[in-house]
Formats: structure tokens, sequence, C-alpha cells
């Protein structure tokens, strides 16, 4: 095998096991806001590139405008979603089981409401510069995949900032260690929860909008980038937003070596195969369990 | 002598007339199980009142149910109005601050963090945290040393003095506290208790929920005593002269 060919393969793993992280990321914000897995964060990468294609193809917008409302509109639809769909069911106390499904639906909801609004064509969007790859000892880096590392790493370092420093990122923290003891000291958990939502629908968007160019975009691609962003946050120990980032790399990376060897048709049973080898072997991921 | 001895309804003991926190016919449950019959609960300005009773008396659970945690009957008003209920952000908002059991300090994150947080309402006014905060060292000078390091690698008592100091970070009109001495060694326990002294002698009202109820008659003004959900007594300390006078009260 061409050494260069599996170079190539890693590098383009690299780029869509950030994308992967991010998503993980997102599921595991949530997840330390409330304890519940929102399996509507596929629908947020989906129509982060759907909404960024709406507004520049029918609307005509300038791209970077497209990008940013459709982040922003996505964050919106995520505090929407904590609003309607979990907080009422919160409210009531119900079973976590319950509050899951509830995510699940909203999933298939947004996803049956983009397809009669939009179509069921596959779109795309144009690269975010257009370049030609940069060539590195013979392996070819497209710039899309450099946007990607570039903008994944910029992201993972604010939150990290975000986290550390500030005090609503404190907040969240705690929060997410002991929601009680948080609010007994006055913080507004539900603002941190909808904060959440908003968040990791936010980076879900971003990270559906830098794939978009490499690949692209339908009303049905959300389940599957889900899942995969899923797995990166077993892998990386379930409620670490960090460890989902190495997560989400480690499962770009062996589904990209994986299709090399074994061919496209065998991604997501690798894919799956690493989640069960995690589940069975470390359950609680590469840095282990948060809390 | 007066009350559960007796068998005399409680409130033989003169009751605050103008009280800061007053609880009317408090009740609450879980699900379907009554955790605490109805029962009046009153702290007046200034007031340390101990709440005794063994485990499973209904100590912590009328804590949460003062503070609207749980499911509650009655009315509980502090300084004239009536507290919110199943809103605890907001009843803390009010100055109503609770130590949980169990401290339920934030372990992973540092002391300086735990207490910043503790001062959430205070928004950006840095001075003003600051001079709380050196309250709070000047009552616990240990924290002060251990600011960067992780809250939970802390000794219980040191977590204990966290809880409590990231309590009053809130600047509360009333602290409450679940068992503050759990746990900890007795001459630890002496300590934190002495504190609660302190504060309390400055103007604080102080709810105090101990198991060790010796400990907690030295400090308190009242005493409210529960047993299996109900309130058996309330009982003036001064009039508790001895271990089996008090042994008589649990086993009334």
């Amino acid at each position: 095998m061409d050494v260069t060919l599996i170079g190539q393969s890693l590098v383009s793993g690299l780029g869509i096991g950030c994308v992967y992280g991010l998503i993980g990321i997102g599921f595991c914000v949530i997840y330390n806001a409330s304890g519940i897995v929102n399996f509507a964060q596929g629908a947020f990468v989906m129509l982060g590139g759907m909404i960024t294609h709406v507004l520049l193809v029918r609307g005509e917008l300038p791209y970077g405008l497209a990008i940013l409302l459709a982040v922003l509109a996505v964050a919106l639809l995520g505090v929407v979603i904590e609003r309607v769909v979990v907080r009422p069911l919160w409210n009531r106390n119900a079973p976590m089981f319950v509050m899951i499904l509830a995510t699940l639906a909203a999933q298939i909801v947004i996803e049956r409401l983009t397809y009669l609004a939009v179509d069921d064509q596959p779109k795309t969007l144009p690269v975010f510069t257009d370049l030609p790859p940069v060539m590195v000892r013979g392996i070819a880096v497209n710039m899309q995949a450099l946007w990607i590392v570039a903008g994944s790493l910029a992201i993972v370092g604010l939150l990290a900032l975000f986290f550390r420093t500030t005090r609503t990122g404190k907040a969240m923290r705690a929060c997410a260690i002991n929601r009680e003891a948080a609010a007994l000291q006055g913080i507004p958990v539900h603002s941190m929860l909808a904060l959440a939502f908003a968040l990791s629908a936010g980076l879900g968007a971003i990270a559906g909008i830098m794939l978009t160019p490499t690949q692209y975009t339908a009303f049905d691609v959300g389940v599957p980038f889900a899942i995969s962003g899923f797995i990166a946050a077993i892998i990386g120990g379930f409620g670490r937003p960090f460890g989902a980032f190495l997560g989400g790399l480690m499962l770009g990376v062996v589904q990209a070596v994986a299709i090399l060897f074994f061919g496209a048709g065998l991604k997501t049973v690798v894919a799956l195969s690493i989640l069960l080898l995690f589940l069975f072997v470390r359950p609680s991921g590469i840095l282990g369990l948060a809390k | 002598m007066t009350a559960a001895a007796s068998g005399a309804p409680a409130g033989a003991v003169p009751v605050p007339a103008d009280p800061v926190l007053a609880a009317r016919g408090l009740s609450a449950r879980y699900g379907e199980v009554q955790a605490l019959a109805p029962l009046d609960f009153v702290v007046g300005p200034g007031e340390l009142v101990a709440v005794l009773g063994p485990n499973g008396a209904g100590k912590s659970t009328l804590l949460r149910a003062i503070l609207g945690l749980v499911a509650t009957g009655g009315e509980v008003s502090f300084m004239g109005s009536s507290l919110p209920r199943r809103n605890p952000a907001a009843v803390a908002n009010r100055g109503v601050v609770l130590v949980p059991e169990g401290r339920g300090i934030f372990g992973p994150m540092t002391v300086a963090e735990n207490l910043e947080l503790g001062s959430w309402r205070l928004g950006r006014d840095a001075r003003e945290r600051q001079r709380r905060m050196g309250r709070v060292f000047e009552l616990f000078p240990r924290l002060k040393e251990r600011l960067g390091q992780a809250a939970g690698s802390m000794s219980g008592g040191e977590q204990q003095m966290l809880a409590i100091g990231r309590a009053l970070m809130a600047d509360p009109k009333i602290l409450l506290l679940d068992e503050p001495s759990l746990g900890l060694a007795p001459r630890v326990m002496e300590e934190i208790l002495e504190t609660l002294g302190v504060l309390n002698r400055a103007g604080l009202p102080v709810v105090l929920v101990e198991q060790r109820a010796p400990s907690a008659l030295k400090l308190a003004h009242r005493a409210y005593l529960l047993s299996l959900g109900r309130l058996a007594a309330v009982i003036d300390p001064r009039e508790v002269q001895s271990h089996d006078q008090l042994a008589q009260y649990y086993f009334a």
C-alpha cells in the first residue's frame, strides 16, 4: 500500500474527525447541563449547512453573512427545543428516557419539515477559500480540510476559555457538577440549560457548515452525524468535551483508514464496532467519565 | 419544663412576635409519602434556631420544604412576603441560603471558583466580591491558603468551611445549615459551630439542623425537636439541664 495514500486518508480522517468532535462536544455540553442525551444534535448539523445554502443561493446573501445568520438561527432553534420539548417534560419530572426520546422525535420533525420546506436534493456549499491543495510530502491537503481543522481547534480553544474564565462558563460547569447546589447559590439553572442548548446547536451548525463544502447536505444527513458525534462522546468519556473532541479525531482517522483497507461500505460497521469495543472494554472512555 | 415532656403542645416556649422567617402549616411530601406533618416554624431576628431529632425525623425535609425543594403544603414567608416554591435560585436571591446536606461543593473546581460562584447574584461587582471574600477569610483563614486548590481535594472540615463560606458570599439574610458537623472530627465540628456563633452574634439569623444535640443547644436560642416527621417539641435550651433530660425529649 502506498504511503501517501495512507497519509491522504489520515488527513481526510482528521478533517471529518474534527467535525465528529464538535458534534460530540455538543452532546457533552447538553448532557452536563441536564443529564439528557440530545439526539436532535444531528438536526443542528444538517440545518447549519442547509440554512446557509438557502440564504446563499435563494437569499443571495454574502457567504460570511449567510454562515453567521445560519449559526445564530440554529442556536436559537436550540433554545426553542429546550423550551418547547425539554423543559415541559423536565418540569413534570419526566423520566430521562422520555426526554431523550422526545429529542429524537424533535430530530425527525425537523428533518421532515426541512424536506417539506426545501426538497430532497443534496445541496453543497462553496469551499471557504478557492485555492489549490497544499502539497505536504506528496500528500494533497485541501484548503477546506485546513479550514475545518483550524476552525475546530479555534472553537475548542474558545470553549475552554469560556468554561474556565467566564462567570457564565463557570456557572455552567457548576450546574454540571451539582445542579441543586448551583441553584441554592442563586444560579439560574434553567437559563444555563437553555444556554447549553444554544451552544450545542451553534456548534453543530458550525460543524455542518464547515463540512458541507467537502461533502453535501440533505434533509436526512443528521442522524448519521449524530451517531458519529455520540460515538465520539462515548470514546472520550461521556460528559468530557475535550475527550469528545479527541474521540472524534480518533473515530475519523480509524474510519478513514478502514475505508482505505476495506472499502467505504464498511464505514458504519467500523464506527459501530469502535462504539461496541469501547462500551465493552472501556465504557468510561479514554479520559474516564465526567464527575 | 415545657412542651413534650408533659405532652403539652409545642409553643409553650415564647415565640418571637416579629419573625423574619415564618412557616405556617408547612408540610412536605415525597410522592405519595408524607415526610413532614404540618407544623409552624419561625425564626426571629438574630435568632439561632436548632432543629434536632434522630435520623429520619424529617430535619432535612423541613429545610428542603422551607426552600421549596420538595412538594409542600402550607405557606412560607420571609421578611413579610411569601417564598417561591420549586425555584431555589429565586429563594436564594431573596437572601435565604442553604448549606445543603453533604456540603454540595463543586469538587473539581477551585476554592476561589466556588467562592466566586457563591456571589453569583452580585454580577461583576469585583470590589464587593473582594470585600465578601475578605470577610470569609477572616472566619476561615484556611480557605485563603487553599484558593487555587481543587475543592474536592480538601479535608472534610475544610470542605464544610468552603460550603459555609460560599453561602456567605451570597450575603445571606438568613443562613440554613443541614448537619454541617456530619462526618467531622469533634474538634473541627466545634470550630465550625463556634464560627456559626460568631456570625449569629453579628446579627445573622441561623437555622441549624443537627443530630449532635448538645453542641447545637449550646448555641441555640430555641430548638425544634422533630420525631418521625412530626414536631415533637419546641425547647428552650436554657431549660435543658442534662443529657438525661435531652434523652427524655428524644424518646418521649
